[in-house]
């Protein structure tokens, strides 16, 4: 239990963008070694600064697994930074 | 004074998020819910837990006790690095889903905030408050998240409505009036009312107060001259029937970092390094809030061996300088001169700045240019990191340092 790995992985991210509380949405992620994993749940996201630079965290689970994904809103990039207890 | 309970409306409602940084965690890791989950600052088996969830807390759980010692209890207990962010992005959603229904938010802590309705337009004074209690804890669950809860207490002052916040945990709602006070008191410990430890619990018991009943219908005069010998006693004695005395702000007196040593025999020259590191953080939190510093003082937890065991002590030193001072180099080098005397064996080391005052700029100084160049500096320092991130320029000396981290404003709300 919690084993977190911490990673650098840039992601193929599918996402909605829309209104109400929660504009963007994450739906599914395509990894480097082309596994697709469906988000079943985003736990929290919270935006952090990095310098200047705003960049969003999204804390989610496919029901098997937490991910932690990182969009950066300057690059408009997704990295996958952290996954954990995959059972 | 008034010797009568405040029989007014309630008119303040005091929000305290329930185990907060375990909740936030769990709400972020869907799976970590319902599991006891504790968090602590480093993990390392000897690191103290900083808060822990309410599934580990029904274990035998409890804040301040080491991982490993918890784990013995909770063999199942997840222990996770505590995520400031995460926090600090929890507490901006709390207090701007406060902010909605008045402009008298005060924050006291990272976790818990205290809104007064007292002079707040008509029509939310019109408002239920136990209606705008259920409403805040919906929209938290709404905004922040379904694993999100706080307990609220409603009362005439904010003492009693903290009082009322922390009865039913997690996730209650409790109203303290005149009416069922003497009822509240009578299930209560001396030690459960906030500000009332075990010192003046035993000044307290000194005078054959033992229950917050009869700290209620204690003389006033007593509480003043043999209790609390000042002022503070008159205070009580009004906090307790519901008058306000809390509606103030302090000024900032001093701001600081401590740290818990990463080690317990390492080399002075590392401890120094990560004093330096301590001194940057110390002096970017003065700058932050436009003030400069006269004092510093640094304080060092130590540990000694007597023959028949480790022994820890305290040791601390301070240093009034003539003109006041604003870089990390001016603390860093007044802090590593007073800790030269200190003991050498360190477990934690810690450094503040006291005296804190506006800075004078009306007054010309014989080092005038000195001071110029300082200042341009560390604020051209100052605006690159607040630019492209924190320590993105520091000392060199500071660069193996990493393992200080961010810690969690727990007091303050100033830095949030």
């Amino acid at each position: 239990m919690n084993d977190e790995t911490f990673l650098n992985e840039r992601v193929d991210v599918v996402a909605t963008f829309g209104t109400g509380l929660n504009p963007c949405v994450p739906i599914k992620f395509r990894r480097r070694n082309g596994r697709v994993i469906e988000i079943s749940e985003i736990g929290l996201r919270h935006p952090t600064m990095q310098g200047n630079r705003m960049v969003h965290m999204f804390d989610v689970t496919d029901g098997g697994a937490d991910y932690r994904l990182e969009f950066d809103a300057e690059r408009l990039t997704w990295t996958l930074s952290m996954e954990a207890d995959r059972s | 004074m008034r010797n009568d309970y405040n029989a007014a409306r309630p008119t303040v409602i005091h929000i305290d998020l329930n185990s907060c940084f375990a909740t936030v965690e769990q709400q972020a890791r869907p799976r970590l819910r319902g599991r006891p989950v504790a968090i602590v600052n480093r993990r390392t088996d000897t690191t103290m837990i900083v808060t822990a969830s309410y599934e580990a807390k029904a274990m035998g759980v409890k804040l301040g006790m080491r991982l490993k010692d918890a784990k013995k209890l909770c063999p199942d207990l997840i222990g996770l690095e505590s995520d400031p962010p995460k926090y600090r992005y929890v507490y901006h959603q709390l207090m701007r889903i406060m902010q909605d229904y008045s402009a008298h938010v005060r924050m006291k802590s990272i976790d818990e905030g205290v809104i007064d309705f007292s002079d707040s337009t008509l029509a939310m004074q019109n408002r239920d408050l136990v209606d705008i209690g259920w409403e805040i804890k919906r929209r938290l669950w709404n905004e922040v998240g379904c694993a999100m809860n706080c307990n609220v207490g409603i009362a005439t002052n904010r003492f009693l409505a903290k009082t009322a916040a922390s009865l039913h945990k997690p996730n209650g709602l409790d109203v303290i009036t005149a009416d069922n006070l003497r009822k509240v008191f009578g299930t209560l410990e001396l030690t459960d009312l906030t500000g009332i430890a075990e010192q003046f619990e035993k000044r307290l018991n000194g005078v054959g107060i033992f229950t917050p009943l009869q700290f209620l219908d204690a003389d006033p005069v007593l509480l003043q001259k043999m209790v609390f010998k000042s002022i503070v006693g008159l205070e009580w004695h009004q906090r307790l029937r519901g008058w306000e005395v809390d509606k103030r702000d302090f000024p900032i007196r001093t701001a600081g970092r401590q740290y818990v040593l990463d080690g317990y025999k390492m080399p002075r020259a590392e401890v120094l390094k990560r004093l330096h590191h301590l001194c940057e953080e110390t002096g970017a939190k003065v700058r932050s809030q436009g003030l400069v510093a006269r004092g510093v003082s640094v304080h060092a937890r130590s540990y000694s061996d007597t023959g028949r065991g480790w022994r820890g002590s305290y040791w601390h030193a301070r240093h009034m300088a003539a003109v006041p001072f604003f870089s990390n180099q001016a603390i860093f080098e007044q802090a590593k001169k007073l800790f030269e005397g200190a003991p050498v064996f360190v477990k934690e080391i810690g450094v503040s700045c006291y005296e804190l005052s506006e800075p004078d700029e009306s007054q010309l100084h014989l080092f005038g240019d000195d001071l110029a160049r300082d200042k341009s500096l560390t604020n051209a320092v100052d605006q690159i990191n607040s630019r492209y991130g924190k320590r993105v320029i520091h000392s060199a000396d500071t660069l193996t340092t990493r393992m200080v981290k961010e810690k969690i404003p727990f007091g303050s709300t100033r830095y949030l």
